[in-house]
């Protein structure tokens, strides 16, 4: 006879209350913590928690955040954004995409996916990406008289592709967390990343290709009227942030840097865009500043309320409840990959990466211990590789109706005649190709793995 | 109401003013980063001494800002269900959510990390490697004065939500207004700063 034992389920109530109680519309990081103190709490009514437990969060905050040298780089690469963001380089990249596509089918769309990927060294809070990109570009495809759907969803798509290409402050949080080297999971993700970005690239071409009126093209009086104006125009607006990007990366890349230094350095570099494009002021600079620690300061409140709640979650017991629940669905490594990867996807529609990543890794990273795909891919890459999985599948969930994060903020920042429905209806293929990436990784692992073994071993 | 309103403004400023000068440690982080990147290629400088200095301006900068975060609203909600709520609601959550959660919860920390402190200090601890720096008990100081920032930020939400819920209805507005002006969210500090910048190129 069994007998059921309340305490034995406490990680699960614990879970049911987070869940619950995110809705409340409190801030994350504190919902976290108070979540964690309060199932201690509770834990020690049961006795399977002790007062003094709760001790160990000190030495955790301390070695896990920190004491680290890679969060270190996440306040730089904020900065790097932020500072990239108001120094007028993105619209220049843009104006300048513009003219250089201005004769290819769909030239304007593609010019935004192109400044999405340039672009996406710089940022990796959704929000913040997104709204930049619809503010610099929708305008201008409006004018233009672009068929919205087509429009708003390609600046969703490669507004979001932050996250996913290098140097992303989500690579940077999932490499701590599943104790990974910040530089592999980098390399990882350039193929992946690029590889969606081709097949935007790409749709958009056959697309406005067979259909131009989708896309009309800028009148050729746009830009400079000679070859050496058009010149001057790249070398000053599109060669300095692509140097900026291809630095930060090429120097993780090639292993000349830490990922830390490169941060530090492309934060440097941003300040000096800003500085040549002159933008810089004291003014500026001071918001930047501000910004970027009210960023830094919501993601690590976010994570100091993660490392209360997970390891509560944890002596309470809550690792043995997940691999004992995911050991008695008996699905083997594909199902459970599957079911990982779903159930990311959805909570992806209700939640931010941040709070995903940070709640949902450390609770799963024992079942990611247990997969095992035998020769389709290595045991020791097997995580970098389920890292790109994931990213990819966070990128696509913000992505999708009818909860997209990413189309949220965007209906916020869109001109009034852009309506919902249009944005709905214009993610619909990116998804598509957002899953045949997902599908192509997922089978062909060398993909995220080729180049990490080739550049790093 | 009128003495809560007053010490909450107080407390407010003063903590926005300790984050906005902690905020530039992000720059010192980024100086020291750089510098301790040019200067190893040329001279043999105590990189681990500038390594660690650089987390050492992480923590700053993180701990100090997250009340201050919090303040200016910029820490992350999930608004699907709390924007279909009525404002009284969303004050008595924000009300119970600091009386509940968030002051408890900095108190488990603040008590904790303060005994990791001083034990800190009672050891003289000092870096792991050699050339480390010594004195680890003044950074780790910076996470129970940073925790006990939050805290107030959280008591200065508590006495504006109470003057909100039950204050006069003078007041009430006043103190509306002052929370209103300060929210930062970011997506829509970005709107502004693009609003500032129209007519820029193109």
């Amino acid at each position: 006879m069994e007998y059921f034992y309340f305490e034995d389920y406490l990680p699960l109530f614990m879970f049911a209350a987070l869940g619950g109680l995110l809705f409340s519309g409190y801030p994350v990081a504190f919902v976290l913590g108070g979540v964690g103190l309060t199932f201690g709490f509770v834990g020690m009514y049961f006795e399977v928690f002790d007062f003094i437990q709760f001790f160990n969060l000190a030495p955790r905050i301390w070695g896990g955040i920190a004491e680290n040298l890679v969060l270190t780089a996440i306040p730089m690469f904020i900065f790097m954004g932020t500072m990239l963001e108001r120094s007028g380089v993105a619209s220049d990249l843009l104006h300048c995409l513009q003219v250089l596509l201005r004769r290819v089918p769909g030239g304007l769309a593609m010019a935004v996916t192109l400044m999405g990927t340039i672009m996406a060294a710089t940022t990796g809070i959704i929000g913040a990406s997104v709204v930049m990109m619809t503010l610099l570009a929708l305008p201008v495809m409006l004018n233009r008289d672009y068929n919205i759907p087509l429009a708003t969803g390609t600046i969703a798509a490669s507004g979001t592709l932050g996250i996913l290409i290098p140097p992303s402050i989500m690579l940077v949080i999932m490499a701590d967390l599943l104790g990974r080297s910040v530089g592999n999971l980098f390399v990882a993700a350039v193929f992946p990343g690029f590889i969606l970005a081709g097949l935007y690239v790409l749709f958009i071409l056959v697309l406005c290709g067979f259909r131009p009126r989708l896309a009309p093209p800028l009148p050729d009086d746009v830009g400079p009227g000679s070859n050496l104006e058009l010149l001057v125009l790249v070398l000053r607006s599109f060669l300095p942030p692509l140097f900026l990007v291809f630095l930060v990366l090429g120097s993780i890349l090639f292993g000349w840097a830490t990922p830390t230094e490169a941060a530090g350095v492309g934060a440097a570099g941003a300040i000096l865009l800003a500085f040549l494009n002159r933008k810089l002021s004291f003014k500026v600079m001071r918001d930047v500043v501000e910004r970027s620690a009210l960023t830094g300061g919501m993601l690590f409140g976010i994570f100091l309320g993660a490392t209360c709640f997970s390891y509560v979650f944890r002596s309470l017991g809550g690792d043995d409840i997940v691999i004992g629940t995911v050991e008695a669905m008996g699905l083997g490594s594909w199902g459970l990959l599957f079911v990982l990867m779903g159930l990311v996807f959805f909570l992806g529609f209700f939640f931010d990466w941040i709070e995903i990543t940070l709640i949902v890794l450390p609770v799963f990273s024992p079942i990611i211990e247990l997969l095992d795909f035998g020769t389709h891919v290595d045991k020791f890459e097997l995580v970098y590789w389920f890292a790109i999985l994931l990213a990819v599948n966070l990128q696509t969930s913000f992505l999708t109706p009818p909860f997209g994060f990413a189309l949220f903020y965007m209906k916020g920042v869109a001109p009034p005649q852009v309506r919902i429905q249009q944005i709905y209806k214009g993610i619909i293929p990116f998804v598509m190709l957002q899953l045949l990436g997902l599908g192509l990784v997922m089978t062909f692992p060398d993909i995220a793995l080729w180049l990490p073994r080739v550049l790093l071993n | 109401m009128e003495t809560l309103t007053r010490i909450s403004d107080r407390f407010d400023k003063w903590i926005v003013l300790i984050g906005r000068i902690a905020a530039w440690s992000g720059v010192l982080l980024i100086a020291v980063t750089i510098f301790d990147v040019v200067t190893r290629r040329f001279l043999v400088l105590g990189s681990t001494k500038l390594q660690e200095l650089e987390w050492h301006f992480h923590v700053v900068l993180f701990v100090f800002c997250i009340g201050y975060a919090y303040l200016k609203d910029a820490h992350v909600r999930i608004d699907l269900v709390r924007e279909r709520l009525s404002e009284r609601t969303q004050w008595w959550i924000e009300l119970l959510g600091c009386l509940l959660f968030l002051i408890p919860y900095c108190a488990l920390v603040i008590y904790f990390s303060y005994d990791f402190t001083v034990r800190s200090f009672a050891t003289q601890e000092i870096s792991a490697s050699a050339t480390g720096l010594t004195h680890r008990w003044i950074i780790k100081s910076a996470i129970p004065i940073g925790f006990t920032l939050l805290a107030l930020s959280g008591l200065v939400v508590v006495f504006r939500k109470l003057v909100e819920l039950f204050g006069p209805p003078e007041l009430r507005e006043k103190v509306h207004e002052v929370e209103e002006a300060e929210v930062e969210h970011l997506d829509k500090a970005a709107l502004k700063n693009f609003g500032d910048e129209q007519g820029g190129p193109r």
